[in-house]
């Protein structure tokens, strides 16, 4: 009778990942620390808004000294100010608390520093004195230049949009960068959360003595395979509990939170770029998972595993080091080589795709070459584990492995 | 796996096993009938667990055939063999009735069998309430009782059990002996690793000596006691006991000696003999070697602890 375990095992598998206290309190510790954040920086920004708002509707009593002669006294005059005779009387008065706040604007404000003198009422309201300051210095360049829009230009804020061209094309710029790019960032997410799991996956086989009965009942490329795919349902779930804190606090909260507006209009989303990073998504994460299941086979205990995690996270990081040379340089030695070394090649070749110079016959080789590998190694992670597994509690050399086969 | 009824289960022939240079079992050939207990012998590092596991297809053999139901064993035609295996172990962390439950499933059980399955299995060894706790709350004992619940939950035609009693108190040896008993009754083929010979007696028709990867005997339990000098006779005697091609003395006092019969003499030719060299015999009374005497005749040159 031919038994179809795949579904059993994921099944086993995902329920008992889900149902352990364990996992949630590691998954929900980043959304609940998220959401601590996001209360805090509404309320935060409720009241700084609040403060502002406050500080430049504040009558204050204050003086000023203006050595550049900017400062219109009628617009101070409708804030409350005085122009001051006597600097030093000022600062005295201030003191005393007879005056609220001194002013004193240098001949150039531009590159010398105003100098703000008040009546200390903690660190929240003192910064009131600097707003009306400010405000006051703004309002009277705005009335010399005289016109709304002059003076909206002379702040920079004018909106620009570039077109550039390739090969005759018009060029998508960042945002024909980012949709791509979104591929290698889930690459890095699923690795860092699933990886020391992947490592460990086939570990408690070996720790709690599970392997004879394990290898005798299921195939253990069934086992491996169901553990893969679990593993991934279970990242899959982490990363809605990770991001639906982020998608509400975005949809609901963007102004408390001062997120700027996303539009998504301005991204270029090339279809040949996408299959690419989606392929190498998928190879890069089939030749982890495998490595990381055969190095857990062959480890007799979580710990020892541990050890081997580290190196292979670096593996992924290292083409980062050099990330300014795969964007200006794509063809220099050091770019060609993380391009096509295993380890190197998804993260590398997943940047190059991103900003547009991975070309098709590059994009085709590190493909083919990150799925044959991982299937290469996903088949030696199932021999190791049929082979490395009975041996309980040491560590498998891949000869002893092989002797055995 | 339906096959003729006259056919072996298990048939191994010429089995062969190196690990690198070493070579752990060499030529062993044995059939294991349908319905049988067979009892499977021999001392630590003799190569009994290596062969089991060659069988089951966890290691591949250097060179012979291993067969089941004729032909090699592989999970996806295995349904009905049940596995103890020596390394004792299930998923710790999870609960009795999960671990029970999945092993069903895999076994080709329904979710809902499997687990009406083990609580009548837990109700009967005495654990009905503990199907809800993690197995690591579960003393070895229970532990073992659990495994042995997943070995046999399937209705094996083919149990496999290496040393099935290690670990367990003399109650619960008793039950787990029922048990196997019930699988027996109920036409299962037992393979069985067990260095308690009384065990053995009662339970195994045939059994298999393995020493240093090589049988050293194979057949019925009477057989073996032949090939082994299989009659030994106690004697109360005066005189001098003379030497003789029919039997070796293994202990000689002043009035009382065993002597262990070499090959099939009839007793009444020894008695004669040792009248006609003058020996006052008091008594003579015959017995068969128990199993025991062979293991300790076998292996007791390798100055081994039996069972560790």
């Amino acid at each position: 009778m031919a038994r179809h375990n795949l579904g059993t095992v994921v099944s086993f598998e995902v329920t008992r990942n889900l149902t352990k206290r364990r996992f949630w309190i590691s998954t929900l510790i980043v959304p609940v620390i998220f959401g601590i954040v996001i209360a805090l920086v509404v309320l935060s920004n409720t009241a700084t808004d609040k403060s502002v708002n406050s500080q430049k509707n504040a009558k204050l009593t204050f003086s000023y000294s203006d050595a550049s002669g900017y400062i219109d006294p009628a617009l101070v005059a409708s804030f409350g100010g005085t122009l001051a005779a006597d600097p030093k009387a000022a600062i005295a008065a201030v003191k005393s608390g007879a005056l609220d706040a001194y002013f004193a604007y240098p001949a150039d404000p531009t590159t010398q520093t105003t100098r703000v003198y008040g009546v200390d009422e903690g660190i929240f309201q003192n910064g009131k004195y600097s707003s009306v300051a400010t405000a006051l210095l703004v309002a009277s360049a705005e009335a010399k230049i005289g016109d709304a829009k002059l003076s909206t230009l002379a702040q920079g804020a004018a909106p620009v949009v570039s077109t550039t061209y390739k090969d005759g094309v018009e060029a998508g710029g960042i945002g024909g960068v980012i949709p791509p790019l979104l591929f290698l960032a889930i690459f890095y997410i699923v690795i860092l959360l699933l990886g020391n799991q992947m490592l460990t996956s086939t570990l408690e086989e070996k720790e709690d003595r599970v392997s004879e009965m394990i290898l005798t009942t299921l195939n253990p490329t069934t086992l491996v395979v169901g553990k893969v795919v679990s593993l991934f349902i279970v990242g899959i779930v982490q990363m809605i509990v990770f991001t639906l804190p982020i998608i509400i606090g975005y949809v609901f909260f963007r102004t408390a939170l001062n997120l700027p507006e996303f539009d998504l209009s301005s991204l270029d989303i090339n279809p040949w770029q996408m299959v690419v990073g989606a392929l190498l998504l998928a190879g890069g994460f089939t030749l982890f998972t495998g490595t990381l299941v055969a190095v857990g086979a062959i480890m007799p205990t979580a710990k020892e595993a541990g050890q081997v995690f580290g190196i292979m996270m670096a593996l992924i990081f290292v083409p980062f080091y050099a990330v300014s040379l795969v964007v200006s340089d794509p063809h220099a030695f050091i770019v060609q080589l993380f391009t096509y070394f295993p380890y190197s090649a998804p993260v590398t070749a997943m940047l190059r795709n991103g900003f547009g110079s991975l070309s098709p016959l590059e994009a085709t080789i590190v493909i083919v070459e990150q799925f044959a590998l991982g299937i290469i190694v996903l088949r030696l992670a199932v021999r190791l584990f049929r082979y490395g597994s009975i041996e309980y509690s040491k560590k498998v050399s891949l000869k002893t492995a092989f002797a055995r086969s | 796996m339906e096959q003729a009824a006259a056919e072996p289960l298990v048939h191994i022939r010429d089995f062969r096993m190196d690990f690198g240079s070493t070579t752990v079992v060499k030529d062993l050939s044995f059939d294991i009938n349908r319905g049988e207990t067979f009892g499977f012998l021999g001392s630590n590092g003799s190569g009994k667990t290596t062969t089991i596991r060659a069988l089951l297809g966890i290691y591949q053999p250097t060179g012979g055939i291993l067969h089941i139901n004729g032909q090699p064993f592989s999970p996806e035609n295995g349904d009905r063999l049940g596995y103890l295996p020596e390394e004792r172990g299930l998923y710790k962390k999870e609960s009795v009735i999960d671990v029970m439950t999945y092993f069903g499933r895999l076994k080709g059980l329904s979710k809902h069998d499997a687990a009406a399955w083990s609580h009548r299995y837990l109700e009967r060894v005495a654990l009905p309430d503990k199907a809800k706790l993690r197995l690591d709350k579960l003393s070895g004992g229970e532990q073992q009782k659990v495994q042995l619940g997943v070995t046999i939950m399937n209705d094996p035609e083919l149990l496999i059990l290496d040393e099935p009693t290690k670990g367990f108190d003399p109650v619960n040896r008793r039950l787990l002996m029922d048990i196997i008993d019930d699988q027996k009754k109920a036409g299962a083929t037992v393979l069985m690793v067990t260095h308690q010979m009384e065990e053995v007696e009662r339970l195994c028709d045939r059994v298999i000596l393995l020493k240093d990867g090589r049988a050293e005997a194979y057949g019925t339990i009477p057989d073996v006691q032949d090939q082994y000098g299989g009659t030994m006779i106690r004697l109360t005697y005066s005189g001098e006991i003379p030497d003789s091609p029919h039997y070796e003395a293994s202990l000689r006092d002043r009035n009382y000696a065993e002597l262990t019969v070499i090959g099939k003499v009839d007793e009444a030719i020894i008695l004669r003999e040792l009248v006609d060299a003058g020996v006052l015999v008091r008594s003579f009374t015959t017995t068969r070697l128990s199993l025991d005497d062979i293991f300790v005749k076998v292996y007791g040159d390798e100055n081994e602890l039996v069972g560790a």
